[in-house]
């Protein structure tokens, strides 16, 4: 616990004195220490992250340099990525964190090109004529030449009330010799049901981005703006964690981890039900 | 046969990862690349300083948009949000240039702040290679009118796309780094 302390002492005191090398013309503002200690990129959490990056962020480690990767570096800075003002994060459970990530013996790091990481991109679009927040599930995956960030699911409230197909007495049906009729009763599903989706498989669910592309096609979506980024991460075996942005005077600032849960067995799949909204 | 197929698919392979190998971009290059890109942000940032000075004259503003515009790859846009709503309002580069320069402040010092980061480059998937570099600026606007004093701090996220072009130089072809900048994102911050 005390070299925990010390390593944290050292970081903070050799950030704080960081000279940066400016964009150099003449009548800089002198950093006082809080934009070098702030992470400001994903990319630099990621650096952080994995040690990757030496304690004054000048230079970048590549696998060549001594410190890459160093556990007591990772150590330092993985205690520096969280939000130490607003998000009440156990010490205890990221000590368990920072010991089982940066271990000597089975060291984890983030990949930038691996999957199990997502970005919930909240956006606002004019539907119908009308403001309404969406949020988008995006991942990133090769493509051509590189990489390439995709929609993998979209959450819109208006998409939500469409499909309530009714349980028990209430759902309407086709009876199981329908086809002897040749199937003439069809019309009860699409003429005279309010609910057409009663007559979909138990297994029926509906896809919401199709539909979105559908209706930002026919001209009824519009996209206005984005108001909100977040991340979140599944690389680390046995851990989840969010990432936001923290935009705040101070030094605990920038790309930080704003909640963290130890997970058990099962909660990775109710974890990413509930960030894809598929409750 | 099948040893011909081998050989065959191994001179294949082989061929391949040398030629993955060239397009990866080694720690050298790569600073270089960075320095080439400051270089940019730094032009851009001289622009922007000339461009809201309010002792520059309409003409020389406008050619110093010019300028400025000339380091964006087509349709760049900024990206502005300030404290009170994240929301994004968006800004051709021309038309946040223009904004810039009829502010309504009779003395308006735009400064930078000496610190900086430079992201890894990613390739997408047209080859080219995207970054991200992120500078601080200080923005202080003064009304002797109505003595208002404006000050704020902005992060600019900064889009750069490298891309290897070649150029004929005494009928000898040369390969070299070039770098554009994108779409900046501008972030009010508390600071």
């Amino acid at each position: 616990m005390r070299k925990s302390v010390l390593i944290f002492v050292f970081f903070i005191t050799n950030i704080f004195i960081v000279s940066g090398q400016g964009i150099g013309s003449p009548g800089t503002i002198k950093d006082d220490g809080r934009f070098a200690a702030s992470t400001k990129q994903l990319n630099q959490f990621f650096r952080r992250f994995n040690g990757e990056e030496s304690i004054d962020g000048n230079k970048r480690f590549y696998p060549k340099d001594s410190l890459f990767q160093n556990p007591n570096l990772r150590k330092g800075f993985i205690s520096l990525l969280f939000d130490n003002e607003t998000s009440g994060i156990s010490p205890d459970l990221k000590n368990q964190f920072i010991e089982s990530v940066a271990s000597s013996n089975f060291p984890q790091f983030l990949i930038f090109h691996r999957t199990g990481w997502y970005a919930e991109v909240d956006a606002i679009f004019n539907y119908k004529g009308k403001r309404e927040d969406v949020t988008f599930i995006m991942k990133i995956q090769p493509e051509g030449l590189g990489y390439e960030w995709v929609i993998d699911q979209v959450v819109f409230e208006p998409f939500k009330n469409l499909f309530n197909k009714p349980i028990g007495s209430e759902k309407d049906f086709l009876h199981p010799l329908s086809h002897e009729l040749g199937f003439m009763n069809m019309r009860r599903a699409f003429q005279d049901s309010e609910n057409p989706e009663s007559f979909t498989p138990t297994s029926y669910s509906p896809d919401y981005l199709a539909i979105f592309l559908y209706e930002m096609k026919q001209n009824n979506l519009r996209f206005e703006t984005v108001n909100g980024v977040k991340f979140h991460f599944f690389q680390i075996g046995g851990w989840y964690f969010e990432v936001n942005q923290f935009n705040r005077p101070g030094y605990n600032t920038g790309w930080l981890i704003s909640n963290l849960v130890k997970l058990g067995p099962g909660d990775k799949e109710t974890l990413l039900r509930y960030i894809y909204d598929q409750n | 046969m099948k040893n011909k197929l081998i050989l065959f698919l191994g001179l294949f392979v082989a061929t391949s990862v040398v030629a993955l190998a060239q397009d990866n971009i080694s720690p050298a290059r790569k600073q270089a690349i960075d320095s080439l890109a400051l270089e940019k942000v730094k032009d851009l940032s001289k622009y922007i300083a000339i461009i809201g000075n309010k002792e520059t004259q309409f003409s020389e503003a406008n050619r110093v948009m010019d300028r400025a515009e000339e380091l964006f790859a087509p349709g760049a846009e900024m990206g502005v949000s300030s404290i009170n709503t994240n929301e994004i309002a968006y800004y051709k580069v021309r038309r946040y240039f223009e904004r810039l320069m009829a502010l309504n402040y009779d003395k308006v010092n735009i400064t930078w702040y000496d610190i900086q980061y430079v992201s890894d480059l990613e390739r997408q998937p047209d080859g080219r290679y995207v970054g991200v570099i992120t500078v601080y600026q200080r923005f202080e606007g003064t009304s002797i009118e109505t003595g208002m004093n404006y000050k704020d701090t902005t992060k600019k996220d900064i889009t750069i796309y490298v891309e290897k072009k070649q150029t004929q130089i005494a009928g000898r072809t040369i390969e070299f780094w070039d770098v554009m900048l994108g779409d900046v994102r501008v972030t009010e911050t508390s600071a």
